[in-house]
């Protein structure tokens, strides 16, 4: 048989059941058939819990004319009201049955119906509109137990739901706001409830630190809706995304909204934290992808916007590889094309002998990239146009400004015209640049931690703060504070001790030069530290968050007018961590 | 029971056994400078020997109760390894518990003699462990010459004079006294031994292994490998009975980017009711991050950086007296041992000078050991019969 006959026979099949079905269908189809029809009282409007003024009718007939003592059965079919009728509920000599449906308490749209067995027409389906009665209470449903600095607007208004007695929410009703404690300010005396029955405020935090409370209250309606808010210098927990533990976490970098996290060997993570790309945010960090560059020990890296070209097109990523401080080092700067960022591409790296870059810092506007080595020093590249293959001819110059076995550049940065450099063994340096070749030369500065290992830096404000790490004479708990003078140079002028940490492991500022940071790892103070640069040469302690396992790095990012910390929660079940510290602000 | 004499066990025996060492230690530079003496109970032990089947199949339990009496380890100075520095680890709860089954081919595998053993335990690498010889102190080198406590199948073929064992197992060494090898890293790892005992009482051994990221147990540190040879010695000297051991290993990490290297000579003499011992070492070790507290350091690791290489030369020294009388089946024995380590920077930023404060580290151990029916006990093998083979009165009764 062919395929097309046996489409056909299939056809004729189908509609033999078709047929079949139908004439079983319907209810009661026939000469003699009974008949029932709406009346009135349809489309009524009343409060939820009142009776509709008219009642709900129907007529029955039989081929036309009024059929008598037929039985009509009325049902609620939503809102939970109730239908009062007579018993039995027959048709008169009219043909007319009747009922009187009271509202049930659900405002919104409800049905009743009446139903006559082997009528056409049945059931007969009434619908009502039911309002929400009078505003009886009024609760908090958002925005409450908020901490953020003192004197700033919160992030999330205050939101008051009003109720009737039945729980209907209730739009079109005034909440009027009063700040009951605290001596913060609302965005309005009064506001009134939208179509979901919600009023919404805005507390601007009192200028001191601690508890500020708010309550809503409604005309007529008894008690308030009370909220609270803290306001406190404390950084906020907003996310924690695991990572995994295949060393885990080393360092973040986070640049319009994309937070690049290198995650040894798994490689660059790139998560979305505002960008926009996969709809996530400091709260809802969203994977974009990730690469596992050659050889893995994916340490640090730097997203490279070219102002010459216009392109955010390389990330620079360092590879950590294995080292012996003072002695030997390895590892390479490897080049990924992320200009598809869900399909990032290695296409070039950069290769030193005998050592490993650790943290970079970029001139972007000149095109070069400053790399910290471990047991190498410094390595200006010069990273213009398109970037492929090896890169051994763009090197501009490379400086070891400790004497051999004695250089083991944890990081760089360039500021106010000069290269400043922490080294682990030979401590903070101020390096000449010369920005037209890319030669790097000593300025000033060195051998001048000789109690501890150097660790990372950062520079802002005339100042620089450089940490510490591990064990030397003493331990790695201290932050250095160094002016500098006109020339540039450091002098050590301020030393922040912070007992019960083993490591300074990351150093910054925030982008206004308001707040230092630094992460710290082994012991009962591991985690993160903040403090207030009022004071830049004397930073003030405002606030910690202690992670016990201790936290690698630590990286500022602002996304959407609010400032973060992506800190690197290693090694114990490594996760990054982001805080929102916009409280911290002074 | 076994018959410790006759190897002619025709039905099933079962031998409980245990040890204790209550030890008081000082010593003079520990990490910071300055000095340090504490008393701790080290080395308790239960074990269990169990054979049937005319000894083809053994079994072997160890509980080892360190997690208790040493959780902080016990002072050691040169001692590294587990995240501990110039202490020794605890060992885990369970430090043996192994399976064994021999010569599983009766005669179809004619003069040879087959063996399988399954569990946790010691692989087949290296000499046998501290616990086991003269020494209290455990030497530098124990990581680099023993890998224990690692789920393992290993099976060996012994032929006359000559034994070849090979195992896979979990490269990851424990983190803590209660825990398990990673189940899902067994086979991850393999090492294998070739044992020669051309004449009684001498045994030569060479080792190779490759061990996957050990001190990372998810897996992302670099491989150790590992190499170890030694000769092993006991046997009467001018009717005295002696034991005598000379070892080199060596553990390369990073595709050799690190290198560790060890020689070791040991002996004893025990004339009567006196033990003398003497152990020279000298063993590479590195250096790593330490945490707050200087005898521990970063575990696991956050990155393949360590601050250098130190190379220890340890001599020890030591006496010991049996209070029962020799060959019994209880021993209590008092003893004091010394040692004196001179530590030196290999490679790297690490000054033992500076960090110890001192150029020499002496420490000085008095204490007494307590062993059950551990006499002639060997640790680091499971069917060379160390419990129900002929042994010569053993130096190493511990």
């Amino acid at each position: 048989m062919s395929t097309s006959l046996k489409v056909r026979r299939l056809g004729v099949l189908a509609a033999l059941a078709a047929g079949s079905a139908l004439l079983r269908c319907g209810d009661g189809i026939g000469p003699t058939a009974l008949s029932v029809a709406l009346v009135s009282g349809n489309g009524q409007s009343d409060t939820v819990g009142r009776t509709l003024a008219t009642p709900l009718v129907v007529q029955v007939t039989r081929e036309g004319a009024p059929a008598t003592d037929v039985a009509v059965s009325w049902s609620v079919l939503s809102g939970g009201g109730s239908l009062s009728f007579a018993t039995p509920s027959t048709t008169d000599n009219l043909g007319i049955a009747r009922a009187a449906f009271t509202l049930g308490p659900l405002a919104g749209q409800q049905r009743a119906q009446a139903r006559v067995a082997g009528a056409s027409g049945s059931p007969v389906v009434f619908t009502a509109g039911a309002s929400a009665d009078r505003p009886a209470q009024i609760t908090p449903s958002g925005g409450s137990g908020q901490t953020d600095a003192p004197g700033r607007p919160l992030a999330v208004p205050f939101a008051a739901l009003v109720r009737d007695q039945h729980g209907n929410p209730i739009p079109g009703v005034w909440v009027q706001w009063t700040v009951t404690a605290g001596g913060g300010s609302l965005s309005a005396d009064s506001t009134g409830t939208d179509g979901t029955g919600t009023a919404l405020v805005t507390l601007t935090l009192g200028s001191a630190p601690g508890p500020n409370t708010v309550a809503g209250t409604v005309s007529g309606v008894a008690g308030s809706a009370t909220f609270s808010a803290t306001g406190a210098h404390q950084p906020i927990l907003v996310a924690s995304v695991p990572i995994p533990p295949f060393y885990g976490i080393h360092d973040t970098y986070v640049r319009d909204g994309l937070a690049f996290v290198f995650a040894w060997d798994r490689g660059v993570m790139i998560f979305d934290v505002g960008n926009g790309i996969q709809s996530g945010s400091p709260a809802d960090p969203r994977l974009v992808s990730s690469l596992v560059t050659s050889g893995g020990d994916v340490h640090n890296g730097w997203w490279f916007h070219n102002p010459v070209s216009r392109e955010n097109r390389y990330l620079f990523i360092g590879q950590e590889g294995p080292g012996s401080i003072g002695s030997s080092s390895l590892g390479d700067i490897h080049v990924v094309d992320v200009s598809n960022l869900p399909d990032p591409r290695e296409v070039a790296f950069y290769h030193m002998e005998g050592a490993g870059p650790h943290n970079f810092w970029m001139d972007e506007s000149r095109q070069i990239l400053y790399a910290a080595y471990y047991n190498g020093g410094v390595v200006a590249l010069d990273v213009s146009g398109t970037l492929a293959g090896n890169l051994a001819s763009r090197a501009l110059d490379t400086i070891a400004p400790g004497a051999p076995s004695n250089t083991f550049i944890w990081g760089v940065q360039l500021y106010n015209g000069s290269l400043y450099a922490i080294d682990m063994l030979s401590g903070f340096w101020q390096l000449g640049v010369d920005t037209t070749s890319g030669t790097l030369t000593i300025a000033a500065g060195g051998n001048n931690v000789p109690e501890r290992y150097g660790s990372d830096l950062w520079v802002a404000g005339g100042y620089a703060y450089t940490g510490t790490w591990g064990f030397r004479t003493q331990p790695g708990n201290a932050v250095k504070v160094w002016q500098l003078g006109p020339t540039g140079s450091p002098a050590l002028v301020h030393t922040i001790v912070t007992p019960g940490i083993g490591t300074v492991s990351d150093v910054e500022v925030s982008p206004d030069g308001r707040l230092l940071m630094f992460s710290a790892e082994q012991g009962s103070s591991a985690g993160f530290h903040f403090y207030d640069l009022t004071n830049p040469a004397a930073p003030a302690l405002i606030a910690t968050y202690p992670v016990s396992t201790g936290v690698h790095t630590a990286t500022f990012g602002t996304i959407n007018g609010r400032l973060y910390a992506f800190g690197a929660k290693n090694p114990f079940d490594p996760a990054l961590l982001i805080l929102d510290v916009t409280p911290l602000l002074p | 029971m076994p018959h410790a004499a006759s190897g002619q066990v025709p039905g099933a025996w079962i031998r409980p056994a245990g040890q204790a060492v209550a030890v008081f230690t000082q010593v003079q530079g520990i990490p910071g400078g300055g000095s340090l003496g504490e008393a701790r109970l080290v080395q308790p032990m239960l074990m269990l020997d169990a054979g049937a089947l005319g000894n083809r199949a053994l079994f072997r339990a160890t509980l080892d109760l360190e997690g208790w009496t040493i959780p902080n380890g016990e002072i050691s100075p040169g001692s590294w390894g587990e995240g501990f520095m110039d202490r020794r680890h605890p060992h885990t709860y369970v430090h043996e518990l192994v399976l064994t089954g021999d010569d599983l081919f009766g005669g179809l595998d004619r003069a040879a003699r087959t063996g399988l053993s399954v569990g946790k335990g010691f692989v087949p690498f290296g000499s046998d462990d501290p616990m086991s010889r003269p020494v209290l102190r455990y030497p530098v080198n124990h990581h680099i010459a023993q890998i224990l406590e690692r789920a393992m199948v290993a099976a060996s073929v012994r032929a006359g004079p000559v034994e070849f064992e090979a195992a896979v197992f979990n490269g990851d060494e424990p983190e803590r006294p209660a825990q398990w090898p990673k189940l899902d890293r067994v086979g991850d790892s393999w090492s294998a031994r070739l044992t020669l005992r051309p004449m009684m009482g001498v045994e030569w051994q060479l080792s190779r292994a490759r061990v996957a990221s050990p001190e990372h147990r998810e897996g992302a540190g670099t491989p150790n490998h590992k190499w170890s040879t030694s000769v092993r010695w006991e046997g009467p000297l001018r009717k005295i009975p002696a034991y005598a051991l000379l070892e080199w290993a060596r553990a390369s990490e990073a595709g050799g980017f690190f290198v560790f290297r060890t020689l070791l000579f040991e002996a004893q003499g025990s004339p009567g009711r006196h033990r003398v011992y003497y152990r020279f070492e000298r063993t590479e070790r590195p250096e790593e991050l330490r945490t707050t507290d200087l005898f521990r350091s970063v575990r696991p690791h956050l990155d393949d950086q360590n601050l250098g290489i130190t190379r220890w030369t340890v001599h020890t020294i030591g006496f010991g007296l049996s209070l029962w009388p020799t060959g019994g089946a209880i021993e209590l024995r008092p003893f004091a041992e010394a040692a004196a380590a001179r530590p030196r920077t290999v490679t790297g930023a690490f000054d033992p000078a500076i960090f110890y404060r001192r150029t020499e580290i002496v420490s000085l151990s008095v204490g007494l050991r307590a062993a059950w029916r551990m006499a002639g006990h060997r640790m680091g093998r499971y069917r060379d019969g160390t419990v129900h083979e002929p042994k010569t009165a053993g130096p190493h009764e511990h």
